[in-house]
């Protein structure tokens, strides 16, 4: 019998990868292989949606302004209606900071611009005068993750506010989080995570990985994951909860 | 005497601050000099005999503008320097205040200048450099100094206010210093690399600027020699890398130890490693050439050329080889892995990662460097710096087998000595604080003579 397969879906790996977005990629595919399971990565960019409907879970990084301009079109006008599709079939999304803004309501500029989003998820998000740059530590109530802290790093200067539709992924004991004001930190809503933290974010979170791996595999029967030693990514998560501590 | 006071104020504050051991006084003199006459840059760049050079980019500003200086002393120049990295307009002040006389004034014939990016407008103004040279623009630091765009679009602005006498020496392979070249109402000096046999498979993880500035469109890339740079163009038609002026041709690597090229019908041979070291070496003969100095004296004097602190700088401890090399963003440490694993055989090594303010907060970075490339090839590594944690998780998932996490600089150096064969060669790779931490500690074992002194 052929192995079971794990497929990533990267969105515009070339453009959409400043903050080593990489690394969350690589997260998610060695905790797959590790468990026996064929890996793939379907790398998304602009004018190819081959393999989309493969896919489990779908990652949305970061990207500056130029590159966030040139996928917007393509991510209207052939993504979407795939991404809808894929999402509705119980697979996975993790978007990081820009993904994270662009599969919201809308990004208003300082300037009064309003740039649409795809409108996945319940948010919105505004320009801040400030940007929001440092270590970030939450504390989730998500059921299945032990422990129950993600760290990361935050830049930012969008300020994204939740609808009812989304609730927070957690609140922020350290950073600032969505907006600097509510205290939450990215958003829940179905199968999709939205967060701005990076650093990366799951190689320090495994737990996470996990989360999304298994709530993506869910529908296809498989529940449990085999346990992992994850001694060194732990370590590397408590690096920073102790920094948090000594303030 | 606004002036003179400044610079004798400035003047103290580096001898006290050398006295104390704070540090090599490399910049704290430009801060108390601008405090009490905000012109003494200015002023005593007036005073220089022939001008000044400066030098931005995101990889490569040390050495260019240390490779720079000695062509000039070489030539029998006096020449003033902002040495060991202090590249802010503070420590071009320090720089020239330690140089100049009891009367304030500085009787020196060249000055020569790493700038960072962010401080280059503000440089260019007070200095009215004769040549400006951008090496080229890598993700570096974006807690620190924010996306690629913004640093760009800032060095453009600077080019836009040069004298018009003075020339913009710049990189045609890297896309977005082109793109800032061909914006210039003055041509600029284009200098590139022509050897396809040095290019690379295709653009690494980390590459940034590649698109097209007029349609948007992915650059196609027939060569990538260094990061994104290379040679491009654009599908459409819209944009493609300018012919370089100057071009290095027939490239010869030979590990850390040395490289050699052919530029306008002139051998160069410089004993500094690295594909990367060749835009460096190009850089400075294009700068040389540009303020007079012939080509056959240039390749002459680069035979005998000596690293900057902690830039290819070679030491023995216990009959093992240190070489340490300073690798602070995606496409420096990507470059410098490249030299030490593929041209020199690299098989020991010393990872360090700081997350201080000099290094970046932001350590996601790693995750866009290559470690998968130390893979069945290295047999020690040790994952050093206030960040060792990180490293020891993204050195796992790129399958490599590392030693435990060490963040003590003592007890990292202690591990690394003793996995390495006596006889052989360990290539220490550090971000900025991490390597001063680890020179510090090889000062205290008397391996290596304080920074300033090099």
């Amino acid at each position: 019998m052929a192995r079971k397969t794990f497929t990533v879906g990267w969105l515009y790996p070339d453009l959409m990868n400043i903050y080593g977005d990489r690394g969350n990629i690589l997260t998610l595919l060695k905790r797959a292989e590790w468990r026996g399971f064929d890996a793939r990565l379907v790398e998304l960019e602009r004018g190819t949606t081959h393999g989309i409907e493969d896919v489990d879970v779908f990652f949305f990084g970061g990207g500056q302004d130029r590159e966030q301009a040139l996928v917007y079109e393509d991510l209207l006008d052939s993504k979407q209606p795939l991404l809808e599709r894929a999402v509705a079939g119980g697979a996975g999304v993790l978007a990081v900071c820009g993904g994270y803004q662009l599969l919201g309501h809308y990004y208003l500029t300082a300037d009064g611009d309003r740039f649409p989003g795809i409108g996945l998820i319940d948010v919105r998000t505004e320009a801040g005068k400030r940007r929001f740059i440092g270590d970030v530590v939450v504390d989730t109530d998500m059921a299945d993750l032990h422990p129950q802290t993600l760290v990361g790093f935050e830049n930012h200067s969008g300020r994204t506010y939740l609808g009812p539709k989304a609730r927070p992924l957690g609140r922020v004991r350290m950073g600032f989080g969505n907006n600097g004001e509510d205290h939450t930190e990215g958003c829940l809503q179905g199968a999709i995570l939205g967060t701005y933290l990076h650093g990366s974010l799951l190689p320090k979170n495994p737990h996470l990985a996990d989360h999304l791996i298994r709530s993506a595999l869910e529908r296809r029967g498989i529940k449990d994951l085999a346990p992992l030693d994850d001694a060194a990514e732990i370590a590397a998560h408590q690096q920073i909860l102790a920094r948090a501590h000594r303030g | 005497m606004r002036r003179a006071a400044a610079v004798w104020a400035g003047k103290a504050t580096g001898a006290l601050s050398r006295i104390s051991r704070l540090g090599g006084g490399t910049t704290l003199p430009g801060d108390v000099a601008r405090a009490i006459d905000p012109d003494v840059l200015r002023k005593l760049s007036r005073d220089l005999k022939h001008g000044a050079v400066v030098i931005t980019g995101t990889n490569g500003k040390t050495t260019t503008a240390r490779l720079i200086g000695w062509l000039l002393e070489g030539a029998g120049y006096s020449v003033v320097s902002n040495r060991a990295g202090a590249n802010l307009i503070f420590g071009a002040t320090a720089a020239a205040l330690e140089r100049a006389g009891a009367d304030g004034k500085l009787k020196v014939d060249w000055g020569v200048f790493e700038i960072d990016e962010a401080s280059l407008e503000r440089a260019v103004d007070e200095i009215q450099p004769r040549a400006a040279i951008v090496l080229n623009l890598f993700r570096d630091q974006l807690d620190r100094y924010g996306e690629l765009e913004a640093i760009a679009k800032r060095i453009e602005a600077a080019l836009r206010r040069l004298p018009d006498s003075s020339r913009a020496i710049l990189n045609a392979d890297d896309p977005r210093v082109a793109e800032i070249g061909m914006n210039l109402e003055q041509p600029p000096l284009w200098f590139g690399l022509d050897d396809p046999s040095v290019a690379m498979s295709g653009l690494p993880h980390a590459a940034d600027a590649r698109t097209c500035p007029r349609c948007g469109a992915s650059l196609v890339f027939d060569a990538v020699y260094v990061g994104h740079d290379g040679v491009y163009r654009c599908p459409n038609g819209d944009f493609a890398r300018p012919a370089p002026d100057l071009a290095a041709t027939h490239i010869d690597l030979k590990g850390f130890e040395s490289l050699a090229m052919g530029v306008s019908g002139v051998r160069i041979e410089l004993p500094l490693g690295g594909l990367y070291n060749c835009y460096n070496a190009l850089a400075a003969f294009a700068a040389g050439v540009t303020l007079g100095l012939d080509s056959a004296f240039i390749a002459d004097r680069f035979r005998t050329f000596r690293a900057a602190f902690g830039r290819q700088e070679r030491l023995d401890a216990k009959g093992r080889g240190l070489n340490l090399v300073l690798s602070k963003n995606p496409a420096g440490f990507n470059e410098t892995l490249r030299t030490a694993v593929d041209l020199a055989g690299g098989k020991n090594f010393l990872i360090g990662l700081n997350d201080k303010k000099a290094d970046g907060t932001d350590v996601s970075w790693i995750w866009d460097v290559d470690f998968e490339r130390l893979r069945g090839r290295a047999q020690v590594v040790v994952p050093a710096g206030n960040r060792a944690h990180d490293l020891a998780v993204r050195l796992k998932y790129a399958g490599v087998s590392a030693a435990p996490p060490e963040r003590d600089p003592a007890r990292a150096l202690d591990g690394l000595i003793e996995a390495t064969p006596e006889g052989e060669t360990a290539h220490l790779l550090c971000t900025y604080t991490a390597m001063l931490d680890l020179r510090a500690e090889l000062v205290r074992r008397g391996w290596a003579k304080p920074y300033w002194d090099t």
